[in-house]
């Protein structure tokens, strides 16, 4: 390192030519776009949004400065606590279960099978499909009376279930429909990355006779790792803010209400319910620095498994 | 040279790009509210689209009658109208006149954004041709803040099919509390397995406030400090719903939570139902049940009328840069004339005394004078500033006893320690 630095010492700093100096300048206006958009959209939000958590701020954003007090309350909500028990167990639930489902049908994508574009397609509608109308739909589906779900267990001769509504299932109601909708997308992602393998691996451990089975765990699971990686951190992240289902579907006079109320929702009805900005701000901060210290955990961790080579 | 060409159609689209952005951002700026004749112009916000009609019906019949201001109607979906309006509110641009509930009245006037528009009522007949419930719903301290547009009360409707059915002789406007019960109980028994002769989901607007109120009973003192859920007389309001529930004369309140009421009871599930008036279009667009329904009174409790009433007024946006314009405007929509048109679309119940009777003649195949024969009686919803998370603290903690989870009592002991705390924080 020392050795490196003392030669980039001795090579004279030339200055750069007007021809660099203009396609630096191309460079940032291509830029630009974006960044001014990021700065608008998301950076001075951002910021604002720290300025109101130390505010008492009402529906019309007359923001009266109250120090912690936004904090302090936080630390004492025990509704916030439990909210945020329910959101950690749909994150610890849905993202490895999401992510061996999606490694599973990607591989499988992958395989040589008629009408794989149909499945691709199946598998990613959900995608595409608005949050709010699948929430409608798996309402309905898990209707205690008229729900195909009960519909079908009576005709087995089974009883049927109130999903939705008793506070033991509900949330793992919920989290089957983000398992659901999450897999497609990250099936995509994942198939990319089993494409982007160069075959000779493959080749070269055909001929050493290793079978599908230890070429999937030898060869694709190591050099997928990336993508893995990326798709993992991209799931925590979105499960934890885990909202418009759970706010379709379950209303205040739920009994499951408690069961299932997320952060991200706590957050939501503090500040357009309740017109109660400062503190949905104090949460959503609060949110953040969770996801924040998950994420600088995953990166530091990641160093031991994820293959770049 | 191209590559000159190049640059410039990229510096081309970036401008375009820039300038889209800003479009976005700021909207209405550098408008004077002048047309271009020199009319004053007004911006007139609401939220309804099944009254799209009656509102341009209204504005046209305004710029007919005088000949200084036009306005343009701006509909925003009821989701996204309050966060729209707050956040032009604060912008300095929301509409000059806009609909406003009794739910946000609170709120917007402690914001600053409501015009006082006292002298403009006082010149006008609207203190002698609105019923003075609905006048002070829109007053605080001794001042109007809104002009009632409209209001919605509650009917008791039953499927005649299933009366039939059972052979029981229908409801009548005239029932108490214990004849309703009696008809309950008469209905469980002839009615097949299945079908419920009632509902009772934790809802206060439609079923529980009514006759917490007809009994005594109260939700929110005067200067909203303290809640009153552990009155034994509010309690009995509220307990006489779950009564019945406990009869099995209704599904549990956690199958309502599934199902609604009303899909059930357009469902032909339940054979009758509490609705308010703004489920009426509902009803009668519903094929299925539109020609065997009809209503009735909600029942008497102890001999007292019961009812909740609720409704909408026009307000005076209070950086608008026209508010004689807007608050002339805002007291015309109060005018019998106005509120006549709204009245014959049919739509809502216009709040105003001698436009009442038009709600009910344009269904006639249906009873709706039910809605409108003692809505002098009705009682307002209690509001205040906190009043939108008390109401979710009201369901949430209510359903414990709805579901049996736990008595009314220590259910409304806990509900009351906690909304105390929240008004008093």
């Amino acid at each position: 390192m020392a050795d490196k630095k003392a030669v980039v010492a001795n090579v004279p700093k030339k200055k750069a030519t007007s021809r660099e100096k203009k396609d630096w300048i191309a460079g940032y206006i291509f830029i630009a776009p974006v960044t001014i958009g990021l700065i608008i959209f998301y950076i001075w939000p951002f910021i604002q949004n720290i300025w109101f958590s130390f505010n008492d701020v009402n529906t019309f954003n007359v923001a009266t400065w109250c120090g912690i007090d936004n904090y302090k309350r936080l630390t004492g909500d025990t509704e916030v606590f439990n909210a945020f028990k329910n959101t950690l167990k749909y994150v610890i639930i849905t993202t490895p279960v999401g992510l061996f489902f999606s490694i599973l049908l990607a591989a499988l994508m992958n395989a040589k099978i008629k009408g794989k574009s149909i499945y691709r397609t199946l598998y990613f509608l959900p995608s595409v499909t608005m949050s709010a109308a699948v929430a409608m739909v798996w309402k309905w589906m898990y209707n205690d009376q008229m729900g195909i779900i009960n519909s079908l267990l009576r005709a087995l001769g089974g009883e049927g279930h109130n999903w939705m509504t008793d506070p033991k299932t509900a949330l793992y109601c919920i989290m089957v429909i983000g398992i659901w909708g999450g897999v497609g997308y990250n099936m995509i992602i994942l198939l990319a990355g089993i494409q982007g393998i160069s075959t000779s691996y493959y080749e070269a451990a055909s001929i050493d006779g290793a079978g599908p089975f230890a070429q999937f765990f030898k060869i694709t699971i190591p050099m997928l790792t990336p993508t893995i990686f990326f798709v993992l951190i991209t799931g925590l992240i979105g499960a934890f803010q885990v909202f418009d289902t759970v706010y379709m579907m379950i209303g205040a006079a739920n009994p499951a209400f408690e069961k299932t109320q997320t952060v991200v929702m706590m957050f939501y009805r503090a500040a357009f319910s309740y017109g109660e900005k400062g503190y949905a701000a104090a949460i959503s901060l609060f949110i953040f620095a969770v996801i924040m210290i998950v994420t600088v955990i995953q990166l530091i961790g990641q160093k031991k498994w994820v293959n770049y080579d | 040279m191209k590559k000159n060409l190049k640059k410039l159609v990229a510096l081309g689209l970036v401008a375009i790009m820039g300038a889209m952005m800003l479009a976005g951002c700021g909207n209405k700026g550098g408008d004077d509210g002048k047309t271009k004749d020199g009319k004053t112009k007004i911006v007139f916000g609401y939220w309804d689209k099944n009254q799209k009609v009656a509102m341009e019906k209204m504005v046209e019949a305004y710029e007919a009658s005088q000949d200084k201001v036009t306005v343009e109607l701006q509909l925003t979906p009821y989701g996204e109208y309050w966060k729209k309006l707050e956040t032009s509110a604060t912008g300095g641009n929301a509409p000059d006149v806009f609909w406003l509930n009794v739910l946000h009245m609170d709120s917007y006037l402690e914001g600053g954004i409501l015009v006082d528009i006292t002298d403009a009522v006082k010149a006008s007949d609207i203190n002698d041709a609105f019923s003075e419930v609905l006048v002070n719903n829109y007053v605080r301290d001794g001042k109007n803040y809104a002009v009632p547009k409209d209001f919605d009360t509650n009917a008791l409707w039953y499927n005649k099919e299933l009366f039939d059915q059972a052979g029981v002789a229908y409801p009548t406007d005239d029932m108490s509390y214990d004849d309703f019960v009696a008809l309950c109980a008469e209905l469980k028994e002839k009615l097949p397995e299945g079908i419920y002769p009632f509902a009772c989901p934790v809802d206060f607007q439609t079923w529980y406030y009514q006759t917490v109120y007809a009994n005594g009973g109260w939700i929110l003192n005067e200067d909203a400090t303290e809640t009153g859920y552990t009155d034994p007389k509010t309690m009995e309001g509220i307990q006489c719903w779950i009564d019945l529930i406990y009869a099995g004369y209704s599904p549990s309140a956690a199958a309502l939570t599934e199902t609604s009421a009303d899909a059930m009871f357009e469902g032909k599930q339940i054979a009758m139902n509490f609705a308010g008036s703004y489920m009426v279009p509902q009803y009668v667009q519903n094929d299925v049940i539109t020609d065997i329904i009809d209503c009735v009174e909600i029942p008497t409790f102890n001999g007292v009328e019961t009812n909740c009433i609720n409704g909408l007024g026009f307000a005076v946006y209070s950086k608008s840069k026209n508010i004689e314009a807007a608050t002339d405007f805002a007291i015309w929509m109060g005018s019998a004339e106005a509120q006549k048109i709204q009245g014959e679309t049919g739509v809502v119940i216009s709040a105003r005394n001698d436009a009442q009777e038009y709600f009910a003649a344009t269904q006639e195949k249906f009873n709706l004078a039910a809605y409108t024969n003692h809505a002098d009686k009705a009682y307002p919803l209690p509001v205040c500033s906190d009043v939108a998370p008390i109401y979710d603290l009201e369901a949430k903690t209510l359903q414990k006893a709805y579901n049996g989870e736990a008595p009314l009592k220590d259910v409304c002991e806990e509900l009351k320690a906690e909304a105390d705390a929240l008004l008093n924080k």
